[in-house]
C-alpha cells in the first residue's frame, strides 16, 4: 500500500524530531554546565589572563632590576661587607660543624630510639596509675601500686645508634632512661645555645649586608619578584575576597582586581592596557584604611558580594542602593566618615566640594551638619544656660527647706544629714554659677564668630550707587564673572522690587567726607599690602588674585568713596549695633534712654536692655589691615578708578517708591536673600532649603525628576549623580515643562554658574552624604589631637589663611600665583610659611599674636614680626573659641605636647656671651644682615625677625633644628643652610670663629640659642655696636 | 508611541511569562477546539451511518478499515509524550539560564513602590479590586472561585465527552469555562501586568508610564446617579437592584441551558440543589464584567452599599 | 564537497583572527624609551655668532654695599649693576644662547669638566653661567665674607646654603633642563647670577665681543633661541649643514 494509506498513528516516524532534540536537549545542557563554571563566573577569566600578563610584565621588569642590583653588588661597601660576613662564618665553621654532627649524629637519634621504649613503660605506668586512682577497695589499690613498682624495676635492653651508625645494645630500667634522657636534652639545648653564639657576628653583619642593599633599591628586589613568580606558580583560581565579620561585610572586588595591593606597582600599560588589574592609585590611603578592616565598597560602593557580572559588582543596577561612585566623584566614599571635616587629607574634590558650599552660601537656604553651625550651637547655649539657672534655682529652694527642716527635728543625726545636704546643694549650685559663666562666654564667642556669605545690606545707602543695584540684582554674573551671587530668575517687576526694598530697608549713617588719596600709592599698596589674597582684580584672563571674595574690576561704577575707605580702614565697623533679643539695630536714641554713651564695640558689646551680647561687629570675614587712614584713603582712590568707561546705568528712581517696598520684602523672604545677606527685618529668617545632610542616601524616588523622569530612565541618568549634576548645572532644569500658576511656585534656587569641575566637585561632596551603613566606630570621631585639626581647618578655611601662608606642603598659596612675586627680589616678600609653626612658636605667645598680630597696644599700623614685609598680618578680631582652636591646630599638626611647659636654659656666663656676641657680629657669620636690629637703617633691608622676640616666641628645640637645617623645615627659605657643621658629637660654626672660641668645648648651635633666649635690648645695643666695630676691622 | 517603555514593560523578567500567555493560552484554546470540531464531525458521520459505527473505533479522522482498530499506549503514545517531555526541558533550560528571577532592593517601609504589583498569578485578584470592595475582591471573590472548581463535578449532569475533545456534547460547559478562565483570569492577569502603570492607571500598551500623570475619574455610586441620599434608602435601593438583576441573570442562564433538546435533557437530569448551585455561581460569574463595564464605562463605584460591604 | 568549503572557510577566518589578535598584542607592548641615535661627529659643523644690541643702553645703577664693609673694601670703584651690559662693539654681554629645539630625543653624556662659579668682591662670576644638566657646578668663595647661595629654581629643586669664607667649593648639579634660574644671596641682595640649564652640550654665553660659538653642532634644521635678563628671549630657525660653519645674528632693542 502506498505512503498516504499507512495509518499516520503507526508508522509515522519520531526519529528525526527525538534526534533532533534530543541534540538541542544535550546541547543546552552542556550551555547550562558551561553557564553554571564560566559564564556567571566571570572572575575566572580574569584571574587566568591576570597570571599571564604578569607574568609577562615581571619578565620585562627582572632585567632592570637584576642590573641595579648587581651595580650594588659590585659596590665596595657591599663587597666589604659581604667578605666580613663570610669571613666570621668561616672562622667559626669548624666548630659549628663540629656541633652539627654531635647534635644531628649522636644525640638527636639516641634520644629519639630510647624515646620510644620510654613512652611505652610511660603509658603502661599511666594506666596502672588510673587504675588505681579510681579502684575502690584498698587491696587492690595495693596490687596496683606493686604492679607498677614491678613495672619501674623491670630491665628492658634498648639498641642505641652510634655516631658511625653501628648500634649497641644497653639495658635500662625506668629511671635509668628518664634520666639519660633528660641529661641529652640538657646537652642538646647547650650546645645549639652555643652555636647561635658562635654565628651571631656572622648573622649580624649578613643583615647588615642585606640592608646595604635594600636601602639602595628604590623599587622591588628580585628576591621580591622571584617571591611573586614562586606565588603565581602556585596561584589558585578562586574567589579573593574580604569579610569583615562585625560589619558583616563581604568584598569579592579582589577576586579580579587582583592587581591592587601587589607589592610592584602595576600600570595599565604594563598590564596589557587592562584597568581591572592596575595596583591601587593610592596605596598610602590603604596604609590608613587598611583594607583588611575596611573593605572596599565602604569607600568605593558598588556590590562586594556580587562576583556574576561587572555591572553587579560594580552596582551599577537599578535595584542596588550603593552603586560604585564614578571616577570623578570617587572621593564621595571619604565623606560619609569624614563628614565632621571641612579639610581631609588627599580628597582635593570633596574639599572644594565643601569649600564651594561654604563659600558661595549653599549653607545660607541648606541646613548641614557642621556647616554655619554657630547660630545653631548659640540657640542651643542660650537653652543650656536657661536649664542651668532653673535648676540652680530648684537647688537653692530645696537647700532652704532641708535648712528649715534640720532646724525642726528632733534626731541630731538626721539634722546633720539635713545640713550637709543643704550645703552640697549649696555648693552644687555656684558649681553651676561657674558653668553659666562659661556658656556665657560661648555665647558671646558665637555671636562674635557667625558671617554672612554675603555683604550686609543694611549698608546699601551709605555704600553704593542708587542705580547699580537693579542691575545687579537682575544678573550679577552678567556685572561681574564669577562672583559668589548666584542668578535668580527674576523678572523685571521683581527686580524693581526687590532692589526698592533692599533700597529702602537700608541705614543711614554719619556720612565722614574723606579726601582723595594718592591712586599710585594705593595700588601699590592693594597689590602689596595682601588685598589679593583673598580678592580679585582684571577680567578674563587678566584676572589676577584670590578667588576667596569679590573680583574688584569695576568696584568702581558701584560704591562710594567714603564708605570704601570707611570699609578699608576697618571692615568690621558696623553703622548700628544688632539686638537678638528686641530683634532690631539700636540707635543713638535707644542709649540715650537708658543714659548710656552710644559706644558699641569688643569691649562695650552688651546691650543697653538687659546684660544681652549685641552684634557689634559686621558679619564679614574680611579682618582689618590696620591701614592708615590715609593708606585707606589712598587704596580707595585707586579702587574708584577700577570702572569700564563706557558703563551708564539707567536712571532708578522707583527705588523710593514705597509701593514697592511691601512686595520686595516678601520676595527676599520668599527667595532666601536673609541666608546670606544681613536684612533689616530679615536677620532672624530660617533656612528655606531642604536640609541635605543625609541627602545621597534619600531614595531616589524622593527627588523629584518631575517631567524629566522617564528621560532621565532612558539615558541613563536616572540616580543621584544625574540628578544632583543637572540640577547644578541648571537649577531650574527640573522645571522643564512644568505648568506653574505663578512664578513663585517655580523652583527657588538660583544658578550659581558652576563649570564642570565645581558641579562634580559639589556633586561628590552630596552623593558622599549618606546615612552611613558602617558603625560608628569606623567614622572618623577623634578625640585625641586629630579632632584640633579638623577643628582648625574650619576656622583656618573660614578666614582664608591658606590665601597668604602655606600650610601643607604642596600647597600654594594665592601669593606664590601672583607675578609681582615671581621676581627673585620679592621672594622675601611672600607671608611665612607656617609648616611646623607648632613646633616653632610658643601657644601663649601665638594666642596674643593672632589677637593683636601689631604685638602693640597704640602704634598698630605695622606687622608684630616681620617688620619688612610690605604684606601685613591683618587683625581678625577672632573670638576666644576661634583663638584656641587655631592655638590647638597649629600645635596638633605638629605634634606638640599641650599645654607647652617652656624648657629652661642653663644661663649663659659672661663669657660666653661675649663669645656669642662676636660671633653674632664677626664678618663670618650673616646673622645680623638679614635680621633686624632694631636700628631702623639697617631694617629698611633686614628680612628677618628681631632676635629680641625669640625669647617669648620661639620654643629653643625648634630655634636648634632651625640653625642648623632651616631648609629641612621650610623648603626654599631665605635662611641658608649649612652654617653649622658636624664635629664629632657636637654642632660647630662652619664659618671662621672669634679667637675666643679656640678652648670652647661645648656646642655652637646651643650657645647661640641660649644666647638669643637670653637676648635683651641692651644686648642688642651692645651687639650693634660691636657689629659696628666689626666694621672696621 | 514610547518603544523603549514597552521594551522595558514586556522584557522584566517577571512579565515574560505574561507575554507568553498571550499567545500560549489563544492558540491551545483554538487548537482544542479545531480538534473538537474534528471530532464532532466523525460522530455526525456515525451517528449518520450505523454500519460504519460498528467497526469504527478510533475517535479522530482519516480511518480506514485495514488499519489496526486498536494501538498500544507503548510506543504509540509515550514516544509522544517522551518527546514532549524533551521539548518542554530545553524550553526550561534555556530560560532558566537566560532569564534570571528579578531581585530588587531590601523593602523600606517608608517607601512603597509605585505601581506595586502582586506576583502574576495574583494580579488577576489585585486587579479585581478596582471593581469591588477589599472585602468582596479579596475574600470573597477567591473562595468563590475555589468552591466553584470544587462544584464543578457535582453540578456537571452531562455524561458525555469523556476522554475525547467534543464540542458540540458539552458546548455549555466548554463555553463557561473559556469564559472563566479567558475573560475573568487570563485577560485580568493580563491587564494587570501589562496595561495598570504608576497610580494603578490605565496605561495603553506603548503608553509612556509617566507617574507625573493625572486623570480626571469621578467614581459614582448607583444611588447617587438617582440621587438617594438616605443610608438605609441606599442599600434598599442597591440590594434591590442587584436582586433585580440576580433574578433577570438567572432567567437569562436559564434560557440559555433550556434552548436546545439537548440541553433540556441535561437539565433534567439536575437535581434542584446541582441546578440552584449552578445558578448562584452563574450569576456570580457573570456579574464580574458587568461590574467591570459599569465600572469603566459609567464609571460606577458601588451598586449595593451596606455597612457591613459594598459590592 | 559542500562542507570541505565551509570547514576551511572557517578555519581561515579562525586563523585570521588568530594572526589579528597576536598583531594586536604587540600594539600594546609599551614603547620603548628613544634609542640612543648617534651624533654625527665626522662632519659637524659649528655656530657662530653675535648679539647685537641697537638703541639706548639704560644707565646702569650703582650697588652700595655698605652694609657689608668687607664687600665694600672689596673695590676701590662703585659697583654698577651687571644687568644690562653694551660692550664697547655695540653688543651684548650676558646673554646665553642656546639650541632650544631640533636636536634628535636622546641622552646627552656630560663631557665637560665642573663649570665654575665664584662670590669675588660680593659678586657672582660670571653673572650668566651655561651648564648642561647633571654637569658638576662648582661654587667658590673668595670673599672674607659669609656668603649664601641661593638658586630660585621653578622646574628644579630649590637649596640655599651658606658658605664661609675661604670656605671650601661646593659641587652641585641641577638634573633638570631650565631657562634660567636666577640665583641671589640673601645676605647681600644686590649679588645676583643667572644660571641656564640645558639637556644638551650646544649652548654658549655671549662675552666682552658680544659673540657666541657653539661647535661640532651635528647637520640638521635648529631652533636657536638667545635670552637676555632685560630684554628677554628670541629665536631663529637654522639650518646647519655637513661640516658647515654657520654665523647667526641675533639683535636686542634698546
Amino acid at each position: 500500500m502506498t505512503d498516504q494509506e499507512k495509518d499516520p498513528v503507526v508508522h509515522s516516524s519520531l526519529s528525526w524530531h527525538l534526534v533532533i532534540w534530543s541534540v538541542l536537549l544535550v546541547l543546552s545542557m552542556g550551555w547550562a554546565l558551561w553557564d553554571e563554571v564560566y559564564g556567571i563566573r566571570p572572575w575566572k577569566g580574569y584571574q587566568t589572563r591576570f597570571v599571564t600578563l604578569y607574568r609577562n610584565f615581571l619578565k620585562t621588569v627582572q632585567p632592570a632590576e637584576a642590573e641595579t642590583e648587581k651595580k650594588i653588588k659590585a659596590s665596595s661597601e657591599y663587597q666589604r661587607l659581604d667578605r666580613e660576613m663570610l669571613a666570621a662564618e668561616k672562622s667559626v665553621a669548624q666548630r659549628v660543624g663540629e656541633i652539627d654532627r654531635e647534635v644531628n649524629q649522636t644525640l638527636v637519634p639516641r634520644q629519639l630510639t630510647l624515646n620510644d621504649a620510654f613512652q611505652i613503660v610511660r603509658s603502661e605506668i599511666g594506666a596502672l596509675t588510673y587504675q588505681t586512682e579510681v579502684a575502690s577497695s584498698e587491696g587492690g589499690k595495693q596490687s596496683l601500686r606493686k604492679e607498677i613498682d614491678d613495672i619501674k624495676k623491670r630491665v628492658a635492653a634498648v639498641r642505641l645508634p652510634n655516631a658511625d651508625g653501628s648500634t649497641a645494645s644497653q639495658d635500662y630500667t625506668y629511671g635509668q632512661m628518664e634520666k639519660d634522657l633528660d641529661t641529652w636534652k640538657s646537652r642538646k639545648a647547650q650546645l645549639l645555645q652555643q652555636r647561635v653564639a658562635l654565628l651571631k657576628p656572622a648573622a649580624e653583619l649578613r643583615a647588615q649586608r642585606d640592608k646595604y642593599l635594600s636601602d639602595r633599591i628604590a623599587d622591588v628586589s628580585t628576591e621580591t619578584l622571584a617571591g611573586i613568580e614562586r606565588t603565581l606558580d602556585t596561584f589558585e583560581t578562586g574567589i579573593r575576597q574580604i569579610h569583615i565579620k562585625d560589619v558583616d561585610l563581604v568584598d569579592r572586588c579582589e577576586s579580579c582586581h587582583l592587581g591592587t595591593r601587589e607589592p610592584v606597582v602595576l600600570t595599565k600599560a604594563a598590564m596589557g592596557g587592562e584597568a581591572v588589574y592596575t595596583s591601587h592609585p593610592r596605596l598610602e590611603l590603604l596604609e590608613v584604611h587598611d583594607p583588611e578592616r575596611f573593605g572596599c565598597t565602604p569607600c568605593h560602593g558598588g556590590n562586594g558580594v556580587a562576583t556574576s557580572s561587572i555591572t553587579k559588582g560594580h552596582g551599577r543596577h537599578k535595584y542596588w542602593l550603593w552603586p560604585m561612585h564614578y571616577r570623578e566623584n570617587f572621593e564621595a566614599g571619604c565623606q560619609q566618615c569624614h563628614s565632621g571635616e571641612i579639610v581631609t587629607e588627599m580628597a582635593d574634590t570633596l574639599n572644594a566640594g565643601r569649600e564651594l558650599f561654604r563659600l558661595r552660601g549653599c549653607m545660607g537656604c541648606h541646613r548641614y551638619e557642621g556647616f554655619d553651625r554657630e547660630p545653631e550651637e548659640l540657640t542651643s547655649v542660650h537653652q543650656e544656660i536657661r536649664q542651668l539657672q532653673t535648676q540652680k534655682a530648684e537647688w537653692e529652694r530645696e537647700a532652704g527647706f532641708s535648712i528649715q527642716k534640720a532646724d525642726r527635728v528632733s534626731d541630731n543625726a538626721e539634722a546633720q544629714r539635713l545640713y550637709a545636704h543643704a550645703d552640697n546643694l549649696k555648693v552644687r549650685s555656684s558649681g553651676v554659677d561657674a558653668k553659666i559663666e562659661q556658656l556665657d562666654m560661648r555665647a558671646r564667642n558665637l555671636i562674635q564668630e557667625i558671617k554672612k556669605v554675603g555683604p550686609s545690606l543694611k549698608e546699601v545707602r551709605m555704600k553704593l550707587r542708587k542705580e547699580w543695584l537693579p542691575v545687579w540684582v537682575e544678573n550679577p554674573n552678567h556685572w561681574r564673572p564669577g562672583t559668589k551671587m548666584p542668578t535668580f530668575r527674576l523678572d523685571q517687576d521683581e527686580v524693581r522690587a526687590i532692589s526698592a526694598f533692599i533700597w529702602q530697608s537700608g541705614l543711614t549713617g554719619k556720612a565722614v567726607q574723606h579726601p582723595q588719596g594718592n591712586a599710585e600709592r594705593g595700588r601699590e599698596a592693594f597689590e602689596t599690602r595682601g588685598c589679593m589674597a583673598c580678592h580679585s582684580m582684571g577680567e578674563g584672563d587678566q584676572k589676577q588674585g584670590g578667588t576667596f571674595a569679590a573680583n574688584l574690576s569695576r568696584v568702581g561704577e558701584k560704591v562710594n568713596y567714603n564708605y570704601l575707605v570707611r570699609w578699608i580702614h576697618n571692615p568690621r565697623e558696623r553703622t548700628l549695633p544688632y539686638d537678638p533679643i528686641e530683634k532690631r539695630d539700636l540707635t543713638e536714641e535707644d542709649y540715650k534712654k537708658q543714659g548710656l554713651p552710644f559706644v558699641f564695640d569688643e569691649e562695650h558689646s552688651r546691650s543697653p536692655y538687659g546684660n544681652h551680647e549685641l552684634v557689634v561687629q559686621q558679619m564679614t570675614p574680611m579682618p582689618s589691615l590696620r591701614l592708615s587712614i590715609e593708606e585707606s584713603r589712598d587704596i580707595a582712590t585707586y579702587l574708584m578708578t577700577r570702572k569700564q568707561d563706557n558703563a551708564a546705568y539707567a536712571e532708578a528712581a522707583y527705588l523710593d517708591d514705597p509701593a514697592l517696598k511691601a512686595r520686595g520684602q516678601f520676595l527676599v523672604r520668599h527667595y532666601g536673600c536673609a541666608g546670606c545677606h544681613e536684612i533689616a527685618g530679615l536677620e532672624e529668617e530660617q533656612r528655606i532649603g531642604t536640609e541635605l545632610t543625609k541627602e545621597g542616601s534619600k531614595p531616589l524616588e524622593r527627588l523629584d525628576f518631575a517631567l524629566l523622569g522617564h528621560d532621565a530612565h532612558g539615558e541613563g541618568w536616572y540616580n543621584h549623580k544625574g540628578f544632583f549634576e543637572n540640577k547644578l548645572k541648571d537649577p531650574a532644569v527640573y522645571d522643564k515643562g512644568k505648568e506653574k500658576e505663578s512664578k513663585l511656585e517655580r523652583l527657588k534656587m538660583p544658578n550659581f554658574n558652576l563649570s564642570k569641575q565645581e558641579v562634580d566637585a559639589v556633586t561628590t561632596f552630596l552623593l558622599g552624604s549618606v546615612e552611613s551603613t558602617l558603625p560608628a566606630r569606623y567614622h572618623f570621631k577623634p578625640t585625641d589631637q586629630r579632632q584640633d585639626i579638623a577643628e582648625g581647618w574650619w576656622v583656618v578655611r573660614k578666614y582664608n589663611c591658606m590665601g597668604c601662608h602655606q600650610m601643607r606642603v604642596g600647597q600654594s598659596t594665592v601669593f606664590m600665583t601672583l607675578p609681582r612675586y615671581q621676581d627673585p627680589d620679592w621672594k622675601e616678600q611672600v607671608p611665612p610659611i607656617l609648616i611646623g609653626e607648632g613646633a616653632r612658636v610658643d601657644p601663649d605667645w601665638l594666642m596674643r599674636f593672632l589677637k593683636n598680630p601689631a604685638m602693640h597696644e597704640s602704634t598698630v599700623d605695622r606687622n608684630g614680626v616681620r617688620q619688612y614685609l610690605k604684606a601685613r598680618m591683618p587683625t581678625f578680631h577672632f573670638s576666644d573659641g576661634e583663638l584656641r582652636k587655631l592655638v590647638r591646630f597649629f600645635e596638633a599638626l605638629s605634634a606638640q605636647a599641650q599645654p607647652y611647659i617652656a624648657q629652661s636654659l642653663e644661663p649663659l656666663s659672661e663669657s660666653e656671651r661675649l663669645m656669642a656676641r662676636q660671633l653674632f657680629s664677626s664678618e663670618g657669620a650673616p646673622c645680623l644682615k638679614c635680621h633686624a636690629t632694631g636700628d631702623p637703617g639697617h631694617d629698611r633691608i633686614a628680612t628677618a625677625p628681631n632676635f629680641l622676640l625669640a625669647k617669648e616666641r620661639l620654643k629653643p628645640g625648634w630655634t636648634r633644628r632651625w640653625m642648623i637645617d632651616p631648609a629641612m623645615m621650610a623648603p626654599g627659605t631665605a635662611m641658608p643652610s649649612g652654617l653649622f657643621q658636624r664635629d664629632g658629637e657636637r654642632w660647630i660654626f662652619a664659618g671662621p670663629t672669634p679667637p675666643n672660641f679656640r678652648t670652647y668645648t661645648k656646642d655652637h648651635v646651643d650657645l647661640l640659642v641660649r644666647y638669643m633666649f637670653q637676648f635683651t635690648p641692651e644686648e642688642l645695643g651692645r651687639l650693634r655696636a660691636s657689629a659696628g666695630s666689626g666694621a672696621g676691622r | 508611541m514610547d518603544l523603549h517603555q514597552l521594551w522595558t514593560i514586556i522584557s522584566t523578567p517577571d512579565n515574560v511569562p505574561i507575554v507568553m500567555l498571550l499567545f500560549v493560552v489563544p492558540f491551545y484554546s483554538w487548537y482544542a477546539l479545531r480538534q473538537a470540531f474534528a471530532n464532532d464531525r466523525l460522530i455526525e458521520q456515525l451517528e449518520a451511518d450505523p454500519a460504519m459505527a460498528k467497526t469504527h473505533h478510533r475517535k479522530v479522522q482519516p480511518y480506514r478499515p485495514e488499519w489496526s482498530r486498536e494501538v498500544h499506549v507503548w510506543p504509540f503514545l509515550l514516544r509522544i509524550e517522551f518527546l514532549a517531555a524533551i521539548i518542554v526541558t530545553v524550553i526550561l533550560v534555556v530560560w532558566s539560564i537566560t532569564l534570571n528571577a528579578p531581585l530588587e532592593e531590601p523593602a523600606n517601609p517608608t517607601l512603597t513602590m509605585n505601581p506595586s504589583k502582586a506576583p502574576w498569578y495574583f494580579l488577576g485578584l489585585q486587579e479585581m479590586l478596582v471593581y469591588f470592595d477589599p472585602w468582596m475582591a479579596g475574600v470573597v471573590m477567591p473562595s468563590l472561585i475555589i468552591g466553584g472548581l470544587m462544584v464543578i463535578p457535582y453540578i456537571d449532569a452531562n455524561p458525555l465527552g469523556n476522554g475525547y475533545y467534543t464540542f458540540k456534547q458539552r458546548k455549555y460547559s466548554i463555553l463557561t469555562f473559556l469564559f472563566g478562565f479567558i475573560v475573568l483570569w487570563t485577560s485580568m492577569i493580563v491587564i494587570g501586568t501589562l496595561i495598570r502603570g504608576p497610580g494603578w492607571m490605565w496605561f495603553w500598551p506603548g503608553m509612556t508610564w509617566d507617574h507625573n500623570r493625572l486623570v480626571f475619574e469621578v467614581n459614582r455610586d448607583l444611588p447617587d446617579i438617582f440621587g438617594i441620599k438616605s443610608g438605609i434608602m441606599k442599600s434598599l435601593f442597591g440590594g434591590f437592584v442587584v436582586t433585580l438583576y440576580a433574578i433577570a441573570c438567572g432567567i437569562g442562564v436559564h434560557k440559555l441551558i433550556t434552548r436546545t433538546p439537548f440541553n433540556r435533557k441535561i437539565y433534567g437530569r439536575m437535581s434542584l440543589v446541582q441546578y440552584i448551585t449552578m445558578q448562584v455561581f452563574m450569576i456570580t460569574m457573570i456579574a464580574l464584567p458587568v461590574k467591570i463595564i459599569l465600572k469603566l464605562l459609567f464609571r460606577i463605584k458601588y451598586v449595593w452599599i451596606t455597612p457591613w460591604f459594598n459590592i | 564537497m559542500k562542507n570541505v568549503w565551509i570547514t576551511s572557510g572557517l578555519l581561515s577566518a579562525l586563523l585570521l583572527s588568530g594572526c589579528g589578535g597576536s598583531s594586536e598584542k604587540k600594539a600594546e607592548a609599551p614603547a620603548e624609551a628613544p634609542a640612543a641615535a648617534p651624533i654625527d661627529t665626522a662632519n659637524a659643523g659649528t655656530v657662530t655668532g653675535k648679539v647685537a644690541f641697537a638703541g639706548q643702553a639704560p644707565a646702569a645703577r650703582t650697588i652700595s654695599m655698605d652694609a657689608t664693609p668687607a664687600c665694600a673694601r672689596a673695590h676701590s670703584t662703585p659697583q654698577r649693576s651687571e644687568e644690562v651690559i653694551v660692550n664697547s662693539n655695540g653688543t651684548l654681554k650676558n646673554a646665553f644662547v642656546y639650541v632650544k629645539a631640533g636636536l634628535p630625543q636622546r641622552e646627552w653624556p656630560v663631557t665637560a669638566p665642573a663649570a665654575k662659579l665664584d662670590q669675588q668682591g660680593c659678586i657672582y662670576t660670571p653673572h650668566v653661567l651655561g651648564v648642561q644638566a647633571n654637569q658638576d657646578i662648582e661654587i667658590t668663595n673668595s670673599d672674607p665674607t659669609n656668603h649664601n647661595i641661593h638658586p630660585l629654581p621653578k622646574v628644579n629643586r630649590e637649596w640655599n646654603e651658606s658658605q664661609p669664607p675661604k670656605g671650601e667649593a661646593k659641587t652641585k648639579q641641577f638634573p633638570r633642563e631650565e631657562i634660567m634660574i636666577p640665583v641671589k644671596c640673601n645676605v647681600h641682595p644686590w649679588m645676583r647670577s643667572y644660571i641656564g640649564v640645558v639637556s644638551h652640550p650646544y649652548f654658549a654665553v655671549t662675552g666682552d665681543d658680544g659673540s657666541f660659538t657653539i661647535p661640532n653642532l651635528p647637520p640638521g634644521e635648529y631652533t636657536l633661541a638667545t635670552w637676555h635678563e632685560k630684554y628677554g628671549e628670541q629665536e631663529q630657525k637654522i639650518t646647519v649643514g655637513p661640516k658647515e660653519s654657520k654665523t647667526v645674528e641675533f639683535s636686542y632693542k634698546g
